[in-house]
């Protein structure tokens, strides 16, 4: 199979999405706790989705947004309130809260042309909290901060349960995202999304319509972050507003960074890192902490994953992505690796 | 409509004291930020930081002196002081030696996983249980015919203008502050002219960890309860100094007390007259903030930065 | 060849995969393994420190004696933040991965609330889950039949008040400030029946859980001209409102429901809190019934930390207490039913610790009944008997 660039092999697409579909089969032989790892690969691969989309927002097209969580929330709570309180099949509702999301999108987006940098980081934050407090106030739908019991998704007829059956469902999605995303990223679009970080005024000098294309970057990044939301919604069966807050926008930004900006394979890595990081190695760690000094403060687990964010981006500031493109470019010149490291 | 006038007054003196102490987390980001470029999301936590090392020095005196003096609250106000000096040189070398060149993102990142890092080692050493903080004025309060202003709200006002009166004069009249300037406008040709940009860094880091752990100790007493989520309340401080423009340090002095006296207020009269503000007030900061951004992009004070190619 | 071991291989790992497996969760010759989730790291984190040093110290207690039945207990903490998307991994974790035989005292309605569907998935049963929402005795619920519910609901709590203050005052205007979450709600719940059978109207005031400024509610209050104000909230709520109200000049009697009877509102609030009277469902920690004896002699063998020992510390022992007994009553070869089972068969079981408390197929409310306790001189005294 051969790529659009000469040296890309493709052979291995194929393989790797075999491999995640028989990953479960593989857990359930390895361990007896399998259930939970799923689960915690399910939670990755709803987050991978909305990563998809912010790292397009963000990473391609440099317009940082601290307040992400908000159109994972606005994903969840329509398709929560379509389908259990307005009948909306979930099928129906996978097609529109993603369009609600971008309709938030578009709404974020306005502000967002006139600001930038650091004015904009903060105005996605404040959208953040704006969403999220609306949410609560809209309570005659949302039952505000106490949370809502959501539906399982239906399908085909068939209720889809149980994490074993979630994995499916979400990682049939994520590979679809994952693909569109590659698409779009090496589309026209994407190139003038790259165009526009890199430079606003030489790319508004190419014709680009800067207005246009932002406004899409924050649509498209809606439409994967509302996509998401639905899977989470209904494969969490009870969602509630302190989930989205602040904490978790900058979760999703640190994925996306530690992946690698403007690599949508590098977010698939970004978040896989950090979501097994926090859920499996960081426990693990703690436990051997807590048996060797016999503390009892909660927070090592904040410590632990806030010292390695820190030490990943002091070492290696390309992200993952980084890391492996450097290793395979490093392999393919082996023997003749120049002495320095490059950066 | 004397009730609603004093109400109103009340309201404002006390949302002036709360907007100065967004001021002052604002100041402390703000001069991070003019001078090094570097967003400071660790702001809160150096505020936190303050306020549990002032609390701990607090609590030692009192336990050697035996009874509460201005003497114990002075000295430990000194000790805090000390500790914020050390604290802020620190904190530069952790940030600006290895970060030097790494494009914004990484350095917003390291912030934030330092803000992690801060939180969760005080909440180590501290243990989980909240402290009570005290206020060195009691609950003394002088009235002005209807009106009640609590001395603790009067000092932090007070506080707030003298700390801006010492900085303007540092910044307009001191080598060192001139240098603080020059190095913001233009790190290089600062550099070329001889002033060690490295001192400066540290020294405004210093200045900032200070400013820090002074609105940490005023900001204690009002909130009842001290513990590690204290630097969440620093997150309010940001539409505080974007508001007043980004790099504008009289602008983030105005910005912080606009924010603080527009929450009061719409957390009291107006909440009574349109009840629907009840619904928005927790987020009013952040909506003021995306309103003002719409119009002045920069700011109230900021100056449009001429973009090069 | 290389491909055809792999493949091999593969089929192999599918092939374990497919054969079942079922061991008893959580139950082994030595040891019976309960897992708790509570917020370590959060907002609440000091109960997450506080609670299951309660609990630990009776089950220690109980090991040093040789346990039930001769296994002892063992508890694993999960951390949740108070983020019920947390709370749903951490009881994932503890019921799938490390297979506990049941849930024990987890902290908050909205995590215990996201976590009935694996309960009902997985048949574990929640005992005692620590927080007074009504709706975990409501057996209409997803996996009600699995919760046992120790605290008298936060509505009942809301109508008792408001029916004392009635009884004290027939003409006195009550307001509420109220927590808007699921914890207001269901105080609400209980002040729409006072309402409704005394045919009044209580003013309600909401705030955001975590706020800091009360200055709008209490002024509405003191508009609205209430004679008795009710705080529904945790520490640092009715502090804040108390010390508001006394700068203005306003003093209705104040009252409290659940969290509130933590002795530190009073310490906080000085002379704001003087009269403060709060609704609590358990005996003092520190009065004369034999559970808090016990309690207090175990504190000291134990050498609990000051700060520690008070009322959250006194809950964890006395759930505890009552896991223990539910325990024994499993039998020698418990199972999660012949545990449920044991716990339904609690009439009017009291060790002193809680009032008198009743299970049975039909009612998982262990107990609805308050007493009082109000601030006097900076102690709290306890004034009036159990009421319902």
């Amino acid at each position: 199979m051969k790529g659009r660039y000469e040296d890309e092999n493709l052979y291995w697409i194929p393989v790797l999405i075999i491999f995640v579909f028989l990953l479960p089969f593989i857990l359930k032989g390895l361990s007896f706790s399998y259930k939970y790892y799923l689960f915690v690969l399910n939670m990755a691969g709803i987050y991978i989705i909305l990563n998809v989309g912010l790292d397009l927002l963000s990473g391609f097209t440099g317009l940082l947004s601290l307040g992400h969580a908000a159109f994972l929330a606005v994903g969840a709570y329509s398709s929560a309130i379509m389908v259990d309180q307005f009948g909306v099949p979930f099928a129906l509702s996978l097609i529109l809260s993603p369009l609600v999301a971008g309709l938030f999108g578009f709404v974020i987006g306005f502000p967002a042309l006139r600001v930038s940098g650091m004015y904009l980081g903060l105005t996605t934050m404040g959208f953040g909290f704006i969403v999220r407090r609306m949410i609560i106030a809209f309570r005659e739908w949302t039952h505000g901060s106490g949370g809502l019991d959501v539906s399982s998704p239906v399908l085909f007829g068939y209720t889809i349960k149980t994490d074993w059956n979630n994995y499916f469902l979400i990682y049939t999605f994520v590979v679809i995202a994952v693909v569109a995303g590659r698409r779009i990223a090496k589309s026209k679009i994407g190139r003038a999304f790259m165009a526009i970080r890199d430079s606003e005024q030489a790319a508004e000098a190419a014709g680009i319509n800067l207005a246009k294309y932002k406004m899409l970057a924050f649509f498209i990044s809606g439409l994967f972050a509302g996509f998401a939301g639905v899977l989470f919604a209904h494969t969490s069966s009870f969602i509630s507003t302190d989930h989205f807050d602040i904490l978790l926008s900058i979760y999703f930004i640190i994925m996306v960074l530690v992946g690698g900006v403007s690599s949508i394979y590098g977010v698939v890595l970004g978040t896989l890192f950090i979501v097994l990081l926090d859920n499996l190695f960081v426990p693990l760690l703690e436990d051997q902490i807590h048996f060797w000094f016999n503390t009892q403060a909660g927070d090592i687990q904040s410590l632990i994953f806030g010292l390695i964010m820190f030490l990943f981006i002091i070492f290696q500031p390309m992200g993952l992505y980084g890391m492996w493109l450097k290793m395979r470019i490093y392999w393919k010149l082996f023997p003749f690796n120049p002495r320095q490291r490059f950066t | 409509m004397t009730d609603l006038f004093s109400g109103l007054t009340q309201e404002i003196i006390s949302g002036i004291a709360l907007g100065s102490i967004y001021a002052l987390i604002a100041l402390g980001f703000t001069m991070i930020f003019k001078a090094t470029e570097v967003v400071n999301f660790a702001q809160g936590e150096l505020m936190m930081v303050g306020a549990y090392v002032n609390f701990f020095f607090v609590t030692t005196f009192l336990s050697a002196a035996g009874t509460p003096t201005a003497w114990t609250f002075l000295v430990a106000l000194g000790g805090s002081m000390i500790f914020s000096v050390l604290f802020g040189y620190i904190l530069d070398f952790i940030i600006n030696r290895p970060l030097k060149d790494e494009p914004i993102f990484s350095v917003i990142m390291a912030t934030l996983s330092l803000a992690i890092i801060i939180r969760a080692v005080v909440a180590i050493i501290a243990g989980p249980i909240s402290l009570l903080p005290f206020s060195p004025f009691g609950d003394s309060a002088i009235s002005f015919g209807n009106i009640v202003v609590s001395v603790l709200d009067l000092s932090i006002i007070g506080s707030a203008i003298g700390l801006v009166i010492i900085f303007y004069y540092i910044f307009h009249y001191t080598r060192w502050g001139i240098a603080m300037q020059a190095t913001s406008e233009d790190p290089i040709a600062a550099q070329l002219m001889g002033i060690p940009i490295k001192r400066v860094y540290s020294l405004v880091w210093i200045f900032s960890a200070l400013v820090a752990t002074l609105s940490g100790i005023l900001l204690a007493p009002r909130i009842a309860l001290l513990d590690t989520t204290m630097g969440f309340l620093g997150l309010k401080a940001f539409p505080a100094a974007v508001l007043g423009g980004f790099g504008s340090i009289p602008g983030a002095i105005v910005g912080g007390v606009i924010l603080g006296v527009i929450e009061t207020v719409s957390m009291g009269t107006l909440s009574f007259h349109f009840q629907w503000i009840k619904e928005i007030n927790d987020i009013i900061a952040w909506i003021v903030l995306i309103a003002v951004l719409m119009i002045k992009p920069d700011g109230l004070f900021g100056v449009e930065k001429v973009k090069k190619v | 060849m290389k491909r055809v071991i792999g493949v091999l291989i593969i089929i192999g790992l599918l092939a374990v995969g497919c054969v079942k497996r079922a061991p008893a969760p959580g139950v082994t010759d030595t040891e019976i393994l309960i897992g708790s989730v509570q917020d370590l790291s959060g907002p609440l984190k000091e109960l997450g420190a506080i609670l299951p040093s309660g609990s630990n110290m009776y089950f220690q207690y109980i090991n040093d004696q040789g346990g039930v039945h001769g296994r002892s207990i063992k508890m694993l903490v999960e951390d949740h933040q108070y983020n019920p998307q947390k709370a749903v991994a951490a009881t994932k974790k503890l019921v799938e991965k490390d297979q506990v035989f049941c849930l024990y005292q987890i902290l908050g309605t909205s995590p215990c609330e996201a976590i009935r569907s694996i309960l009902s998935e997985t048949g574990t049963p929640l005992i005692a889950p620590a927080t007074n929402s009504g709706t975990m005795s409501d057996l209409s619920r997803v996996a009600g039949d699995l919760i046992f519910h120790t605290d008298t609901g936060y509505d009942i709590q809301g109508e008792i008040l408001v029916d004392y203050i009635l009884n004290q005052n027939s003409d006195a205007k009550i307001g509420i400030v109220y927590q808007d979450d699921d914890y207001g709600e269901n105080v609400l719940v209980g002040i729409a029946r006072a309402e409704e059978e005394h045919e009044i109207t209580v003013q309600k005031e909401s705030y955001q859980r975590g706020a800091i400024d009360f200055k709008g509610q209490t002024m509405n209050l003191l508009k609205g001209g209430c004679t008795d104000v009710i705080i529904a909230g945790i520490v640092r709520e009715p502090v804040t409102v108390m010390k508001t109200a006394e700068a203005m000049n306003y003093k209705p009697n104040f009252f409290g429901t659940g969290p509130t009877v933590d002795a530190r509102v009073g310490k906080l609030a000085g002379s704001a809190g003087e009269g403060f009277t709060a609704t609590y469902w358990a005996h003092m920690w520190n009065s004369d019934a034999p559970g808090p004896i016990l309690y207090r002699e175990l504190c000291e063998k134990y050498d609990i930390p000051e700060p520690y020992i008070g009322l959250y510390h006194y809950y964890g022992f006395a759930t505890a207490q009552l896991l223990v007994e539910g325990l024994e009553r499993a039998g020698r070869n418990p199972t999660r039913k012949s545990l449920v089972r044991g716990l339904e068969t609690f009439k009017n079981w009291d060790v002193g610790s809680f009032p008198p408390i009743t299970f049975s197929r039909n009612d998982h409310a262990g107990v609805d009944k308050v007493q009082l306790v109000q601030m006097q001189n900076g102690e709290q005294v306890v004034i009036t008997d159990w009421l319902e």
